[in-house]
């Protein structure tokens, strides 16, 4: 771990000199990481890769304002998280989230439906709880970083995350009871 | 340890410090309802992480191109020899800017001291070398004028000379024939019997 933060910088370092191919490799390490955060929170594969795109512009536009590369990955997703809610509010009335239909009543789950249990668990969030999992869960950051992506107190983070995993425990409790086949 | 909801989903966050870990532990042990709780959440994290990410549609990649160049002070920033320039061409702006600007009372004086002194020089060479050529020019008239002066004394003697020595030979000849006439007057009947053959 501590030599891809060294190589990463290194990375960074050349970006910010313009070495686009450079930047191409960060990109190359991050871009699928920062594509499920914002289709997790979009909900659409090109919309998603869209805002990808323009997430990885902004950033190489906005290298210099970057004060320490070990924070890169934080960073990155903060200007992520912003270019995803920007494209939420903007496509508010098209974008609601709708809730997935109820899978089958079978003895045992499959798969798909599984996904969409999580689907329907995971609409019924609200939106800051559901980023809160998704960074938590999906991307593993930890509360710290967190809070510099979302730009809220560490507690505040904790209270999102403890109320969404209270309300997800109990959605998902049937996927155990059920069993997956 | 009590009961505590909100440390379980730090325990199961990977949130807590190794010694907190240790006693949450100890007490999921003992306590049926934490137990169960942490059990609930555990299916819950599992079931969530089951969803696996997803391939992306395309692949991102930059192109270099006017968006992606860096701008212009990057680029002299960048660059030691262009940095160099730009430095080269700012100190010599300041010394350019601070030449025309600054107070220069001493320079006016200097000048106008070196004109002055210029052309003490220049009248002090003219009034030295005037004499001299005058003088030269002089000389040299002087001498043009004596060399046809004897040309001219050595061509009338010449003349003259041929004139006295023709007058001479006219003299000689007029005196000859006068001498002549003298004889014939003189001695007429030498002069006849000179003029009789002898028999």
């Amino acid at each position: 771990m501590i030599f891809r933060e060294v190589e990463d910088r290194d990375l960074i370092h050349k970006a910010r000199k313009g070495n686009v191919d450079a930047y191409n490799v960060l990109v190359s390490r991050w871009e699928k990481r920062v594509f499920n955060y914002i289709y997790r929170l979009v909900g659409h594969r090109e919309d998603g890769l869209d805002v990808t795109q323009d997430v990885f512009l902004k950033a190489y536009q906005n290298l210099g304002k970057l004060e320490d590369p070990a924070r890169f990955g934080p960073w990155l997703f903060r200007i992520a998280h912003n270019e995803s809610y920007s494209l939420l509010r903007k496509n508010r009335p098209e974008t609601e989230l709708t809730e997935p239909p109820a899978p089958a009543h079978n003895p045992r789950m499959l798969p798909i439906e599984v996904s969409i249990t999580i689907e329907r668990a995971m609409a019924r969030l609200s939106a800051d709880q559901r980023e809160a999992v998704v960074l938590k869960i999906y991307q593993g950051f930890k509360f710290e970083e967190m809070s510099e992506i979302l730009s809220c107190p560490v507690s505040t983070v904790k209270s999102r995350l403890y109320t969404a995993l209270d309300l997800l425990k109990d959605a998902l409790a049937p996927v155990k009871a059920r069993g997956v086949e | 340890m009590n009961c505590s909801p909100d440390v379980l989903k730090d325990y199961l966050l990977g949130e807590l410090p190794g010694p907190d870990c240790l006693t949450v532990e100890a007490h999921v042990r003992v306590c049926l309802t934490c137990s169960e709780e942490l059990e609930r959440l555990r299916t819950a994290q599992a079931v969530l992480a089951s969803s696996p990410d997803v391939e992306m549609p395309r692949r991102i990649s930059f192109v270099s191109d006017r968006v992606f160049e860096p701008g212009w002070w990057q680029r002299l920033w960048n660059s030691a020899p262009r940095l160099g320039f730009a430095s080269a061409m700012v100190l010599a702006a300041a010394i350019l800017v601070h030449g025309l600007t600054r107070p220069a009372p001493a320079v006016p004086e200097a000048t106008a001291y070196s004109q002055e002194a210029v052309e003490a020089r220049i009248e002090a060479e003219v009034s030295r070398r005037i004499p001299a050529a005058v003088a030269q020019a002089v000389a040299e008239h002087d001498a043009r004028l004596r060399t046809e002066m004897a040309r001219l004394v050595a061509a009338s003697e010449s003349k003259l000379n041929f004139e006295r020595r023709a007058d001479l030979v006219t003299f000689e000849q007029a005196f000859t024939l006068l001498k002549k006439q003298v004889d014939m007057l003189q001695y007429p009947r030498l002069a006849s019997s000179e003029m009789v053959p002898s028999r």
